[in-house]
């Protein structure tokens, strides 16, 4: 069966036609600007504390790190949302290209990862030899991932074949 | 005068550009854009974290231990830096009469210069023999600049692509925001 009515009615609905209509600079010019506020927040923190993981700035210790964690779920929340509003602008244009299933594919490992990290953290024997060897093992592949994540949301913008329905 | 030399420099640049030939195969932009949103993490995620910790988040971390983090911020805007510079000289009339690409490149010299506020003006209290866990007050200024700068260096730089400048008609302002023909 082809969502193509689905796509259709989600694109006549007034959030679309504003999202991807509206003169104001808050409606897609915003939302873009939001995401990549949202993106360097969540995967920029992500990495730091990847990095730290890995062995840079060994005098902050990964417990008190946890601390910005709310800013690091922050960007990530921040960008379900604008993220969500640029799909129901476009959602022909994203939900035809594979690469936009790749994209959210990596995100969610990522914060898989994260939750993973952060679980190991918390658990306080991040220090015993096992332990900061799955660490680095995850950091590394979130390091990855985060990558991944944002090549593939920048490569949306040549890679679709759809633009509406 | 000031039209006068970005004129000058759009020219300059797109006579003789070497790195355009390159810029325009077929996968160097959508790479060098990528490269660019990574480098924007970085920043982000090092230095965005370094000034939340001057501002009293994570307290209990030591403020010289954090800015370890900081090379890895500039390794970012050096990432960016030079992807940026790819840009430039390829598509130079697509910033220099942008003003979007104006308020970016405003933002990004207020950041630099509060940057080196921070190290001539706190380096001592915040690095030195007895450091106290709370950041001087004028590093918390500081901190909040930056965090505010950089944010609007996203933003501009984001709504670069909305402000794309049209042939010249009418109003000029202070700069040349339109291709002159």
């Amino acid at each position: 069966m082809s969502i193509d009515p689905f796509l259709v009615w989600l694109e006549s609905t007034p959030l679309s036609e504003w999202v991807v209509g509206s003169p104001s600079l808050l409606a897609f010019p915003g939302i873009l600007a939001l995401h990549a506020i949202g993106m360097g927040l969540a995967a920029g923190l992500a990495a730091v504390l990847d990095l730290r993981i890995l062995g840079v700035a060994r005098g902050v210790p990964l417990i008190e790190f946890r601390r910005f964690r709310p800013v690091l779920l922050g960007g990530f929340w921040l960008n379900a949302v604008s993220g969500v509003l640029l799909l129901i602008g476009y959602p022909t244009k994203a939900l035809t290209n594979p690469v936009f299933y790749l994209k959210l594919l990596l995100i969610a490992v990522a914060m898989g990862l994260f939750v993973r990290i952060d679980r190991l953290i918390r658990s306080g024997d991040a220090a015993a030899p096992a332990t900061a060897r799955s660490l680095r093992r995850l950091a590394v592949t979130s390091l990855v991932c985060w990558g991944g994540a944002i090549t593939a949301g920048r490569l949306l913008a040549y890679t679709y074949h759809r633009l509406r329905a | 005068m000031l039209y006068a030399a970005q004129i000058w420099l759009v020219h300059a640049i797109e006579q003789h550009s070497p790195v355009a030939t390159l810029m325009r195969t077929h996968w160097a932009w959508p790479i060098a854009e990528s490269l660019h949103f990574i480098g924007l993490s970085l920043l982000v995620g090092a230095i965005g974290s370094f000034d939340l910790r001057l501002l009293g988040v994570a307290r209990r971390v030591p403020i010289a231990a954090m800015h370890r983090l900081v090379p890895w911020g500039i390794l970012g805007f050096a990432i960016n830096a030079s992807t940026g510079l790819l840009f430039l000289l390829t598509e130079p009339d697509q910033y220099l009469y942008n003003p979007s690409f104006h308020f970016k490149v405003l933002a990004l010299g207020i950041a630099g210069v509060n940057a080196g506020l921070f190290y001539a003006t706190s380096y001592r209290q915040v690095f030195g023999a007895s450091p106290s866990l709370d950041a001087p007050r004028r590093a918390k200024v500081i901190a909040l600049v930056s965090l505010t700068a950089w944010i609007t260096v996203i933003v501009c730089g984001r709504m670069l692509t909305f402000y794309r400048p049209g042939d010249c008609v009418g109003e000029l302002g202070l700069l040349l925001t339109c291709t002159p023909r």
